[in-house]
């Protein structure tokens, strides 16, 4: 027993150090494994087939109704914001500022999940042969997937956002503020509330200029006969982005299977108003983060309010059908403090 | 030289290599797909446990090592973290004579239950312990029920593999 924990623990203690000698190991045995699971897979696919037709064949037909509807919908918008989406990219690159459009990526196969009841990560079957390190940023056609943890020549695993150990910073991209305006109802005791009326700012505002009055006290400006000072009109004009959705920064921790991640750290007197559920959240990007700034991460399903400066606790919903993934994206961005002189 | 390759070829070790990785091709394919209450079945685990209920506590320990470190290989966590769980479970299981006088294949396979359980439980422990944080969640409880029941309905199928696998000699 003695024997077994200290090999076990000299074992655990070399990997915790990045031995050579224990990625060699698992190298060597991904190597030979390989094989034995492509003919178990193989041999086993019409059981795993006839698990998911007795156990998922009523959730895959409420889903593909639900999926047509979605797409009936979504089609308009995708035309609109794939012009939006063009219009803003090439904006940054007038601007000489990074997109995402402009970092090489690698499309890779998802061939495994991690045969784990607690861990949360996939394996890809592109690895350093492709490019990729360990720490780059995975997405799919929705959106954020997870990171790279560990890369071999040709396979790669990826910890999912989902995983606890995952931490990313995000930015919440807030919606204008909004009013809500209370007015009484009089033909009812009740008072009738008109729900969020976006407060949009009239680029071209008339302020009208008041004739000129007096605060002191017990002085009326009416007392004394001053000249009628014509009202005149002047035109202010506010630049058109001051109605834009400001942002807040925010880490993003996933809490493990079947929890939907939260974001930490907004700050507890934000400066663009109360976070709304539905606020998009995206990447944060700098010079630390491990990925570029604007990839699409998913959106507040529910603010928690804690008491103090710890700010609000925000659940949020992945755009990314993490149960599901066939094909990612993995984008071969480094942040500059990683990146290593030619 | 060719005597000594059969020796280490009809090596009751060489035998749990070749059916852990059996099990192990098993494990990561049609068990991480079929995940009844999302959970998957251990069935590495429960293999070591079994092969300490049938051999014995040291036997079980060297079987926990050899199939946890196959394990570790397939996984993201520290290498050597699956091995020391499926060691010491194993070893546990292995003391059930100590309990049972002559222990039956229903005794056994209610050990094979209990001690996977608790293995399946010592996991995320054990991964807590070197930094992996967030592991223990109410889902631990469900997993840990549903290990219980299917390593009693999954021994009587494991008992007689893994007493062809460890046994000493294939003659006789």
């Amino acid at each position: 027993m003695a024997l077994l924990v200290l090999s076990s623990i000299i074992l655990v203690t070399l990997d915790l150090q990045g031995s050579t000698a224990t990625k060699s190991l698992r190298s060597i045995f991904g190597t030979v494994f390989r094989p034995v699971e492509s003919v178990a897979r193989v041999i086993t696919r019409p059981a795993t087939n006839a698990w998911f037709g007795i156990t998922h064949y009523n959730d895959v037909t409420a889903e593909n109704e639900l999926l047509r509807e979605k797409i009936a919908q979504q089609e308009g918008a995708a035309v609109a914001a794939a012009a939006s989406v063009r219009l803003s990219q090439e904006l940054l690159a007038l601007n000489g500022l990074p997109t995402l459009a402009g970092i090489n990526s690698v499309s890779a196969q998802v061939i495994g999940d991690s045969p784990s009841n607690f861990a949360q990560s996939v394996e890809i079957d592109q690895g350093t042969e492709s490019g990729i390190k360990v720490g780059m940023p995975v997405l799919n056609a929705a959106g954020l997937v997870g990171k790279i943890t560990q890369v071999f020549a040709n396979r790669a695993v990826v910890m999912l956002i989902t995983d606890p150990q995952y931490a990313l910073s995000v930015k919440i991209i807030n919606a204008p503020k909004t009013t809500v305006t209370t007015v009484p109802n009089p033909e009812s005791t009740s008072a009738v509330t008109i729900v969020s009326v976006p407060e949009t700012i009239d680029p071209q505002i008339t302020v009208p200029t008041v004739p000129a009055t007096s605060n002191i006290a017990g002085f009326t400006p009416g007392s004394i006969a001053a000249p009628r000072t014509p009202i005149i009109s002047s035109s202010l004009t506010i630049p058109p982005g001051s109605n834009v959705s400001v942002r807040e920064t925010g880490i993003l921790e996933g809490r493990g299977a079947g929890r939907v991640p939260t974001v930490r750290f907004v700050d507890a007197a934000q400066r663009f108003g109360v976070v709304q559920p539905g606020s998009p959240i995206v990447t944060a990007g700098g010079s630390l983060s491990l990925a570029p700034p604007d990839i699409v991460v998913g959106t507040v399903s529910r603010v928690k309010e804690r008491l103090g400066t710890a700010g609000p606790l925000l659940e949020i919903d992945i755009v990314a059908d993490l149960s599901n993934l066939s094909f990612v994206r993995i984008l071969l961005y480094q942040p500059i403090t990683e990146r290593t002189a030619p | 030289m060719s005597e000594r390759l059969l020796q280490i070829m009809g090596s009751r070790w060489t035998r749990l290599v070749l059916v852990s990785l059996v099990l192990l091709g098993l494990q990561t394919t049609v068990l991480n797909d079929m995940r009844p209450f999302s959970v998957m079945i251990p069935v590495m685990l429960l293999f070591a446990v079994t092969a300490g209920t049938l051999y014995g506590s040291e036997i079980g320990a060297i079987s926990g090592l050899i199939i946890g470190v196959m394990y570790d290989c397939v996984l993201s966590t520290p290498l050597g973290l699956a091995s020391l769980v499926f060691g010491a479970a194993a070893y546990a299981a292995g003391l059930l004579p100590f309990f049972v006088r002559e222990p039956t294949w229903w005794t056994r396979a209610i050990t094979i239950g209990i001690v996977g359980a608790v293995g399946e439980l010592a996991f995320p422990l054990a991964q807590s312990m070197v930094g992996f944080s967030g592991r223990f969640q109410a889902h631990v409880f469900v997993v840990v029920a549903f290990v219980v029941v299917v390593g009693m309905l999954v021994a009587p199928l494991l008992l007689p593999v893994c007493r062809w696998t460890l046994k000493e000699s294939l003659v006789g």
